[in-house]
């Protein structure tokens, strides 16, 4: 399998002294399902943010399709790499739905003809066709979520990155989603703490805690290690506990 | 929750709704000056009539464009007392041991009637055509850039900001903290305040993560569609007519 990021040894130490991350090494493969666990703190989001350069190491490296992170590389890195952050109103911040799906592409230097195409395909793809001229902040949070991850997909990326996707979803919500995130053909690193959603989408499990990566593997075995679980703050999701229903 | 949209009627059709947003913004603001430098109180009256018709052209209800004047009535309502209080002048009656000029009541009148008519003239301009449309038309029209990226954040934003604040007075109500007029509520509201400045603060943050996410690199890029055509002139042509009329030097007088 073709790897698509590399990371090695990398810290990040925020401005105020804080060290968020801490010796990093990972390698994620192409059409990969990988899940980001870890407590609050942890440091996922931080790491998400190196993968496209919002943050940028103070020691180590990070390569995305070969590419390292530099300031040459980034438009290309940004368009490869798309993060949906955890709260959609930080990801939609233009007037309309579909202002908010062709930001992207019009920042990639796209031809009238080619935004509108993407926008249309982008919609359509998380079934929010019929939403274009609709203002962000009269959808539902479902619906946000949902031109969230269009307002990345309009840009084609390879690499998709969902921080807590499924946050204050109601059931309905958070299964589509699901059911959407299983039918996309592409790499994605989905962070937070769903761990039903992680058992259900990831082929690999990667723990996180105060900087570190403390495991890395199938998620079946790692999430169903109890004593493993509840000393970094997480718990056995309930489809994988041992129990038995007797009537 | 209420929100308070300016751009509410957007949808209907009328000869302003169909105007090209640039012409329409270019023509209205011609006419808010000339209605803003107006002297005489009976051009004034003409100018507010003028502009109620054009309100009830554009199909949007009045009660809902009288609604949102309130608070520019407010405060022309304070300011006219205070005028017809202080401006000397032909007494007009006594009040106590103030004196009322006549003076001083026509130029609160004045002031007030121009300051409805402008205010109605802007939801005539940004009333009437989708507020995202009307950001595109001052970027084409080269209004600097940033401005126009405050103006949309804004206005994006209101409505979360507005949402965020109501959430936290709920959370104080519950636990009794405004429900006193005292100087203990008052420290509460400036924490709210406070606190809702911090938490803006951070937004604009992740903000700006997700738009250089998405390859942001200062300038905004946004897709218009404007077609100019005659009507759009012919409807340019009275407004800016009409603002010459209003202060023309025989009017004037």
């Amino acid at each position: 399998m073709r790897e698509v990021i590399s990371i090695r040894n990398l810290e990040y130490i925020y401005p105020d002294g804080t060290k968020a991350l801490e010796d990093i090494n990972l390698d994620i493969f192409k059409d990969e399902s990988v899940g980001l666990i870890g407590p609050n703190g942890a440091g996922k989001s931080s790491l998400l943010l190196h993968l496209n350069g919002i943050l940028r190491g103070t020691k180590g490296a990070v390569k995305v399709l070969g590419m390292e992170i530099e300031d040459k590389n980034l438009a290309k890195i940004r368009q490869k790499v798309a993060i949906v952050f955890q709260e959609p109103d930080d990801q939609l911040f233009m007037p309309t739905v579909f202002d908010d799906v062709a930001f992207g592409p019009l920042n990639l230097g796209y031809s009238k003809e080619k935004v509108k195409e993407r926008v249309k395909k982008a919609l359509k793809k998380v079934r929010m066709e019929d939403y274009e001229d609709k203002c962000s902040h009269h959808l539902s949070l479902g619906e946000k979520r949902k031109v969230s991850i269009a307002t990345v997909l309009s840009m084609d990326p390879e690499i998709l990155i969902l921080d807590e996707p499924t946050i204050s979803l109601d059931p309905r919500a958070r299964r589509e989603l699901i059911e959407f995130l299983k039918e996309l053909n592409m790499t994605k690193i989905i962070a937070g703490h769903d761990l039903e959603l992680i058992v259900e989408i990831c082929s690999r499990v990667v723990l996180l805690d105060e900087g570190k990566i403390i495991t890395n593997g199938n998620p079946r075995e790692v999430l169903r290690n109890r004593s493993l679980m509840e000393l970094h703050g997480l718990e056995v999701p309930l489809s994988l506990r041992q129990q038995k229903i007797t009537r | 929750m209420h929100l308070p949209e300016i751009d509410k009627f957007a949808h209907l059709k009328s000869p302003l709704h169909s105007w090209d947003p640039r012409v329409k913004i270019i023509s209205i603001s011609i006419l808010i000056f000339s209605v803003v430098l107006v002297r005489n109180l009976q051009v004034a009256l003409v100018g507010f009539c003028l502009t109620t018709v054009l309100i009830f052209l554009s199909r949007i209800p009045f009660s809902f464009v009288f609604f949102h004047l309130k608070w520019v009535l407010l405060f022309t309502l304070a300011l006219s007392a205070i005028l017809s209080f202080t401006i000397s002048g032909n007494l007009l009656f006594r009040l106590l041991f103030l004196s009322i000029s006549r003076e001083g009541v026509n130029l609160g009148i004045l002031i007030s009637l121009r300051a409805i008519t402008a205010t109605l003239l802007i939801f005539l301009m940004m009333g009437t055509a989708k507020f995202s449309l009307s950001l595109k038309a001052l970027q084409k029209m080269r209004i600097p850039d940033k401005l126009v990226q405050l103006l949309m954040f804004t206005y994006r934003y209101i409505f979360l900001f507005m949402d965020e604040e109501r959430k936290m007075i709920v959370a104080a109500n519950s636990r009794g903290g405004l429900k006193r007029r005292d100087f203990s509520t008052l420290k509460t509201i400036g924490g709210i305040a406070g606190m809702l400045l911090v938490r803006s603060f951070e937004r604009t943050e992740r903000i700006r993560e997700a738009m250089f996410s998405r390859g942001y690199n200062g300038k905004l890029n946004i897709i218009d569609e404007f077609t100019l055509n005659s009507g759009d002139f012919i409807k340019a042509s009275i407004t800016i007519a009409v603002a010459l009329m209003l202060n023309f030097p025989w009017v004037m007088k």
